[in-house]
């Protein structure tokens, strides 16, 4: 399952106006373009393209521009992926806008007509378009999925149902785009002779083990029709957490580079206790622009080693700002600061130092009850005085659209 | 003989009777909401539906999961803005019906684009609002 231009599409649901107009989404700070509607695509707008280079072009053709809005997003995702959840037993969230729905073992023998429903259902429901792929490899539902969006606008369903339509398939699908094969590999496998999947499959097993590794050899095996590549029902519990942002404009003075480095070492920490565990190590780095190359340049990074693991946001803080003060330099215009929490453990498993002197069931409770609080009464309604609340380094958001589904102060307004 | 220690607090008082008895607080989430994945809230401005209780500042719950049927209080979207009206249809046309006289039916033709974009499940209103309904 995929859905189609998602963030476009989330836009369009409150904004019905845009339907069948070109739309835009940009990164953070309103940087690159990371969505496209497909109007947008056939204006020839490039994924990834800085906003400033093509403002001519995007005023002239009228098209929609949208800061991301990831609260909006994530709110609609979590209703679609819910929405799959409601046709099977198991489902692989794979992105914010992509899962592997678990059709084994199902009582439906057609699964074209399964496929369809799921999609007019969460059309209907939550607004999104979605395509479905649906194969017998999670490599080959990717590919069903592309060639769904390819030769099957109409229904936005394929399925590779028997041999023939998996032929059919395989051979209008180059290596290129097959899931997994990057351009090194991509490069390799036409050189060699192998230009569509069709090609790729009939590869001889030991040619492809030498040449691409197990990796490779698990490629084909899945192309084959054969599942290799394992399912993740829940999701992996993340080795480190890293939260960074480039800043709205440059900053020099050490108190407001601080002020973000301290809330995203809170949204670190925070994390830290979403997925219960612990970090030991807290990395964190600032730097200066390096495309402006009148600007002095500095970049630094340091690791704080804590005493104990801890996923406490006030232990979290104080050694973010520990470092900070060793790496901090005048006189510098700094771009972004960011902060990695590493060699994470699970929560209860740490081994407290023997000069631990914190009590630790306290901070306990002290960082539930905030989290609590925050939870009822609103994003960060209490944190931490370093926090600030001015937010200086606050990201460029100048055409972000309404927290419709999560803000009551922000829902759709209709003039009847 | 092996012998156990057990500590156990002993509160003064009475008991509640009611201990056993508890349940749940209600829940409006439940009460108001039946398929909150497709459900959205939307504030209402105008006052073509006051006469069906909707006065401006109104909350809608509006449920996308439901299929409009005759009669009901339906979002639409025509020609790309969004309206609230009764939703009124025969097996060969439909209509939107204001809940205000001093509004005209509008029938719907194929080139309006209408589309039903959720079904008002529940209105919310301040008491205090409820006199401009009843004028």
């Amino acid at each position: 399952m995929d859905c189609n231009n998602f963030y476009c599409s989330c836009e369009r649901v409150f904004n019905p106006k845009l339907e069948g107009k070109p739309v835009v989404v940009l990164s953070n700070n309103d940087g690159c373009v990371i969505a496209r509607s497909e109007e947008a695509k056939k204006l020839g707008i490039v994924m990834g393209t800085p906003a400033y280079m093509i403002e001519d072009q995007l005023r002239q053709h009228n098209v929609a521009i949208f800061s991301s809005n990831y609260t909006l997003y994530g709110d609609m995702s979590d209703r679609v992926m819910k929405t799959f959840a409601s046709f099977v037993p198991r489902l692989e969230i794979y992105s914010i806008d992509e899962a592997f729905l678990d059709l084994h073992d199902l009582p439906y023998h057609d699964l074209l007509q399964l496929g369809v429903t799921i999609r007019k259902t969460v059309r209907q429901n939550t607004g999104i378009p979605v395509t479905v792929g649906i194969a017998q490899t999670k490599t080959l539902a990717k590919m069903a999925n592309r060639y769904a969006k390819k030769k099957h606008k109409q229904t936005g369903v394929f399925w590779a149902a028997n041999e023939m339509l998996t032929q059919e398939m395989l051979e209008n699908t180059e290596v290129g785009d097959i899931w997994g094969i990057g351009h090194q590999y991509s490069m390799f496998l036409k050189r060699n002779g192998f230009n569509t999947a069709a090609e790729f499959v009939k590869a001889p097993d030991e040619w492809v083990r030498v040449n691409m590794s197990v990796v490779g050899h698990r490629m084909l095996n899945e192309l084959k029709g054969i599942p290799s590549v394992a399912w993740e029902f829940e999701a992996p519990v993340k080795k480190n957490i890293c939260t960074s942002r480039s800043f709205g404009k440059l900053l020099t003075r050490k108190e407001d580079i601080q002020e973000a480095l301290c809330n995203y070492a809170a949204a670190c920490a925070l994390k830290l206790r979403q997925q219960k565990t612990c970090c030991n190590t807290v990395h964190i780095f600032i730097n200066t622009n390096p495309h402006k190359t009148d600007d002095a340049q500095y970049a630094r990074t340091i690791n704080v080693e804590l005493q104990s693991a801890s996923n406490n946001t006030s232990e979290i803080i104080k050694a973010a700002c520990q470092g900070f003060n060793i790496i901090y330099a005048k006189g510098y215009r700094f771009m972004k600061c960011g902060v990695i929490v590493m060699d994470l453990v699970p929560e209860d498993q740490i081994q407290v130092s023997l000069f631990d002197e914190a009590d630790r069931a306290r901070n306990k409770q002290v960082m539930a009850a905030m989290d609590k609080v925050n939870r009822s009464l609103g994003k960060e309604i209490v944190r931490f005085a370093v926090q600030g609340f001015e937010k200086k380094y606050k990201l460029r958001a100048d055409h972000l659209s309404k927290k419709y589904t999560t803000d009551i102060n922000q829902i759709l307004k209709v003039k009847i | 003989m092996e012998t156990k220690y057990y500590q156990a607090e002993v509160k003064a008082g009475f008991p509640s009777p009611a201990l056993d008895y508890m349940e749940e607080r209600i829940n409006l989430n439940d009460v108001l909401i039946q398929h909150p994945l497709s459900t959205f809230i939307i504030e209402c401005s105008g006052d073509s539906m006051i006469n069906a209780f909707i006065p401006p500042k109104a909350k809608l719950i509006v449920d996308k999961s439901i299929t409009a049927q005759n009669g009901d209080i339906v979002v639409a979207v025509m020609n790309g803005d969004f309206t609230v009206k009764f939703l009124k249809k025969n097996d060969i046309k439909c209509w939107l019906i204001p809940g205000n006289s001093k509004y005209r039916e509008i029938e719907i033709t194929e080139e309006m684009n209408l589309q039903i974009w959720g079904v008002v499940v529940k209105i919310i209103i301040d008491p205090k609002d409820v006199r401009k309904c009843m004028l």
